[in-house]
C-alpha cells in the first residue's frame, strides 16, 4: 500500500506515508526492544499488559491512517485499496487459521498470535503489485 | 469499461496529470479508466461528460446497449 501512496502525488498520499512513517516506526522499535529483551523484567507481571496494549496501539493507527487515506482519495485508489486490503487480509486469515489447526492437529510448532500482523503486511506486499484495478 | 478518453484527452493535448486536475481525481485514476482498470461511478462520467461537452454514451460505450 506505501507503493500506491508513494506514487500518488496527491496530499493524501503523501500525508498517508507519513503517517505509516510514525505507526510502523512504534510499532518496530517496540518488537525490536522486546527481542533484545527490554521488557524480560516485566514476563508474567501485570504490567506487561500495558507492554501489550502499548504494541497494539500503533496496529490501530494504522488502521486509521488507511482509512484516512481512503477517505481522502478519489474513488480509484478507494476502491482498489479496499480491495487489496480485503484479499490480504483474507489470506492472512486463511494462513493462521490452517496454522492454528495444524498446531492443534498436526503438531505443528507454536506461533505468536501477533505474528498475524507482520503477516498481514506479507500477504499485502505480495498481492498489491497484482491488484492495481477496481473492476476485476 | 471501453471508453474514449485517452483519444479525447490526447486531442487536447492535456496529460494524464492535467486531466486529473480538471477532474479532480489522480493521475493514477485517469490512467485506470483510460486502461479500463476502473469503471467510473456514475458521478465521475458526468463530470466527464460535462468537461469535454459531450453525452456520457459518446465517451463511454453502454455494456447494456
Amino acid at each position: 500500500m506505501l507503493s500506491l501512496a508513494k506514487s500518488n502525488t496527491t496530499a493524501a498520499g503523501r500525508k498517508y506515508v507519513v503517517r505509516t512513517m510514525a505507526f510502523m516506526g512504534g510499532y518496530t522499535a517496540v518488537n525490536v526492544a522486546a527481542i533484545f529483551g527490554a521488557f524480560d523484567e516485566i514476563i508474567g507481571k501485570p504490567v506487561a499488559w500495558a507492554l501489550a496494549l502499548a504494541v497494539a496501539a500503533p496496529v490501530a493507527g494504522q488502521i486509521w491512517a488507511t482509512l484516512s487515506l481512503m477517505r481522502e482519495s478519489d474513488e480509484y485508489v478507494r476502491a482498489v485499496v479496499a480491495k487489496q486490503f480485503i484479499i490480504a487480509a483474507g489470506l492472512a486469515m486463511a494462513l493462521a487459521t490452517a496454522w492454528g489447526f495444524g498446531e492443534s492437529y498436526a503438531g505443528a510448532y507454536h506461533v505468536p498470535a501477533w505474528m498475524i500482523y507482520p503477516l498481514f503486511w506479507a500477504c499485502f506486499g505480495l498481492i498489491a503489485p497484482f491488484v492495481r484495478g477496481s473492476s476485476r | 469499461m471501453k471508453n474514449r478518453l485517452k483519444l479525447l484527452r490526447v486531442e487536447r493535448g492535456w496529460t494524464q496529470e492535467q486531466l486529473g486536475q480538471a477532474l479532480g481525481v489522480s493521475r493514477q485514476a485517469v490512467n485506470a479508466l483510460e486502461t479500463e482498470k476502473h469503471d467510473p461511478s456514475l458521478d465521475l462520467a458526468y463530470r466527464i461528460a460535462v468537461l469535454f461537452a459531450r453525452p456520457v454514451e459518446e465517451i463511454f460505450d453502454n455494456p447494456h446497449a
